[in-house]
């Protein structure tokens, strides 16, 4: 009997500490939740799934020599360079709306023709928006295929696609490898100054046609170094043809973005 | 007799040569051998560099953006430094789909006439057998991917099919799979009807090899159903004789009698064009395949050698020996037109014509002394050197236009080493690399059509035979065994 009394003692006191302790844990939980709230809101949620975002940066970086890890992280997060490179774009509209606005009794014309040129820039600030959609990038839904992510020799790389329609690289990765290993071929590094020996990046765009034929070419973002800019273009037009389109493509042309690194 | 002299005349009853050209962009700055390359580009050192990164990220990329969903575009984002690496490609042996007894044997020749085009495509890294998954692979349905792209085969290609004889006919199915993409794999789906032989077995091979290349060689074709043709000696007289790539199927195509020498296969691959010896001296001679005989060609006296055709099948340069001294002629295919384009005191022998451009024509010339080679617009303009010592002949041009491929004894002379290798030199930097070391004389190479592989002759067998090998050097392979075999000339296509 004494023992059942004694645990009638410890009930009351047990009541007492379970509400200590359960207005702890709320605590306790209540900040991780805010925290979390807090802390993700840069974040995106999309970054964390599938082996996607891991797969991009990490290997990629522990690989580069020195230098390279900036570049890397900007290779990887392709969708991230844009983000920096719209980021310049906006501000110049900005400026041109207050020059505009100065004209008196222009404005009535003036203002519809800015209105054209802010849809000119769309192409542009479009990718700010994007930069927001980076994030679903990391979603990895339609990217996360197969060939959303490569692991090959230790490294890993990945790449997205967005865009209607847009799927090129998930449908024909095999056509991707052969554009990929076509310009690297052709890419004659001995046209390159001999003085330089590190250069920034140099991004290439031009459009493959349906027969295959490279078509376009444009520096999208220069080096700074000329003839590394020059070389860039040239191995784009010394090939004749990456052959023809997969067949059952349905589009007439695919777009690519080609970036050249050149270390000595 | 003085040295120009002596060694042109050497060459010419040796047998002269040049050859056309094919194109060859592979990895050529490929580090060969220390001692006797002293130039490289840093090519190839950056992309060991970065090979880390894996040939996978090549695609990086992607895509896009597009904000405008209406473009619909779409983008691949790469870059270099990525690594090159050849593709990795398994192909299990083809699965018969009838009962019929022929199976067996024309699967094997079959099996094995696709395994040696893919492997000496020179593109495909072949996942070796021994790692296959078990049980065959005869149609989509038998394809298990976790089991090819993943270890061990860890494939990105994988090539399989079926093939069935029933009577006299043979059909084969094939198919290409990216097996890391498994929810859109098929990259190529044929099928093909033949007869059933050894012989239509291995052309279906060739031409099912040709498709995979094309697909994955960047659009350009295979070179499995390509032909080479040279001159032997087995029959007595030196005779030209023809082969498929592999060097199967060599056969005797003229019967003159005397010594024919240089042929060279026109670019539409009707004619034969090269010098015999004959009671006026040595001329042009043409052959045509079409009507497997003689055609007329103008006799033009003098000592005519070395015939090379331009990359459109209308001109023929040649060297010819009819003014006294050797230059170098263009005349038109009928063999008309004759034009003088060279005009230097001593020989000038072995034009090639730039494939890619038609327009400049590289050759050998005497003028200093010993061998050299030269390149000129195909008027006689613009005369530029571009070996500076030793005895360098037999220029060919790449298909591409890009690289000169000869043979070179660098050090030429009483107490040099003086081995004659094959060198590939790029015309705009003049950066050569050496590509033969074996010993022996290599001379007379030839390229292939897709650029990726040179045909030459070696002695370092003991007799002279024609040999394969890749543009960077690599996959040495010996394609003749019996009698003489020299001159080497690859179709055009």
């Amino acid at each position: 009997m004494a023992a059942n009394a004694e645990i009638f003692f410890e009930h009351d006191r047990w009541g007492h500490n379970l509400a200590w302790s359960l207005a702890l844990h709320v605590v306790v939980t209540g900040g991780i939740l805010l925290y979390s709230t807090i802390a993700s809101g840069g974040r995106g949620e999309g970054w964390g799934a599938g082996g996607g975002g891991d797969a991009i940066g990490v290997t990629l970086v522990s690989t580069v020599p020195l230098p390279a890890p900036q570049v890397q992280t900007q290779n990887v997060l392709a969708n991230e360079s844009k983000g920096l490179s719209q980021s310049q774009p906006q501000p110049k509209p900005e400026e041109k709306e207050p020059e505009a606005i100065p004209i008196p009794e222009k404005d009535a014309k003036s203002k519809p023709k800015k209105e054209p040129s802010a849809s000119k820039r769309k192409p542009q600030p479009e990718p700010v928006e994007e930069a927001n959609n980076v994030v679903p990038f990391g979603q990895g839904g339609p990217v996360s295929g197969p060939y959303g992510m490569f692991s090959a020799g230790g490294a890993k790389g990945g790449f997205g696609f967005t865009g209607g329609g847009g799927d090129f690289g998930t449908r024909y990765a095999w056509y991707v490898q052969v554009v990929q290993r076509k310009v690297s071929e052709n890419w004659l590094k001995y046209e390159v100054d001999a003085r330089i020996r590190e250069a920034q990046r140099v991004y290439i765009t031009f459009d493959v046609t349906r027969d295959g034929r490279p078509a376009n070419v444009l520096v999208e973002q220069s080096s700074g170094v000329p003839s590394l800019d020059q070389s860039a273009i040239r191995a784009i037009q010394r090939i004749d043809t990456f052959g023809p389109l997969p067949s059952d493509y349905s589009g007439n042309k695919v777009s690519v973005e080609f970036w050249f690194d050149y270390k000595r | 007799m003085d040295h120009s002299s002596r060694w042109e005349i050497e060459r010419a009853q040796q047998d002269i040569s040049n050859l056309c050209s094919r194109d060859g962009r592979r990895s050529l700055y490929r580090e060969v051998n220390a001692g006797n390359c002293k130039r490289t580009t840093g090519t190839h050192h950056h992309t060991l560099k970065f090979g880390v990164f894996g040939r996978a990220v090549l695609a990086l990329l992607a895509a896009v953006l597009v904000a405008i969903p209406s473009l619909a575009q779409d983008w691949i984002r790469t870059g270099t430094g990525l690594g090159v690496e050849k593709v990795r490609l398994a192909l299990p042996d083809f699965k018969a789909s009838t009962q019929d007894p022929k199976n067996t044997d024309v699967l094997k020749v079959f099996n094995d006439t696709l395994w040696n085009d893919l492997d000496n495509a020179g593109i495909f890294d072949m996942v070796s057998k021994s790692f296959y998954p078990l049980g065959l692979v005869g149609s989509p349905a038998d394809v298990k991917f976790e089991s090819w792209n993943g270890p061990p085969p860890n494939t990105a290609m994988l090539a399989f099919g079926n093939l069935g004889v029933s009577g006299d006919n043979l059909t084969v199915q094939g198919w290409l799979y990216d097996v890391k993409n498994v929810t859109s794999p098929q990259v190529l789906g044929k099928q093909y009807q033949d007869a059933a032989t050894s012989d239509a077995a291995r052309t279906t091979a060739h031409k099912f090899a040709d498709e995979i290349i094309f697909r994955l060689g960047g659009g350009i074709p295979g070179i499995a159903e390509s032909k080479t043709y040279f001159v032997s000696s087995r029959s007595g007289h030196k005779e030209i004789w023809g082969m498929d790539y592999d060097g199967a199927n060599q056969h005797a195509i003229t019967h003159v009698g005397s010594i024919s020498l240089s042929p060279r296969i026109a670019p539409d691959g009707s004619r034969l064009a090269f010098s015999s010896a004959t009671k006026t001296g040595w001329e042009i001679l043409m052959y045509s395949l079409d009507l497997n005989r003689l055609v007329a060609f103008p006799r033009y006296g003098g000592t005519n050698l070395s015939p090379a055709w331009s990359a459109d099948g209308t001109k023929l340069a040649f060297s010819s020996s009819r003014t006294g001294d050797s230059e170098i002629y263009v005349a038109d295919s009928s063999g008309g037109n004759l034009k003088r384009v060279t005009a230097f005191k001593g020989p000038d022998v072995s034009p090639t014509w730039n494939r890619k451009t038609g327009a400049q024509i590289a050759w050998v010339s005497g003028r200093t002394g010993l061998p050299q080679i030269y390149t000129m617009e195909a008027d006689g303009t613009n005369v530029q050197r571009l070996t500076d010592e030793g005895y360098a002949v037999s220029p060919a041009w790449s298909p591409n236009g890009q690289f000169l491929v000869f043979s070179w004894i660098r050090h030429y002379g009483p107490g040099a080493p003086g081995a004659q290798d094959i060198y590939i030199m790029d015309i705009a930097s003049k950066q050569w690399v050496q590509l033969t070391h074996d010993g022996g004389r290599n001379d007379f190479p030839s390229w292939s059509p897709d650029g990726r592989h040179i045909i030459f002759q070696s002695s370092r067998s003991g007799g002279e035979q024609i040999w394969t090998m890749l543009a960077d050097g690599t996959n040495q392979k010996q394609l003749t065994f019996t009698g003489s075999n020299t001159q080497p000339n690859w179709s055009w296509k």
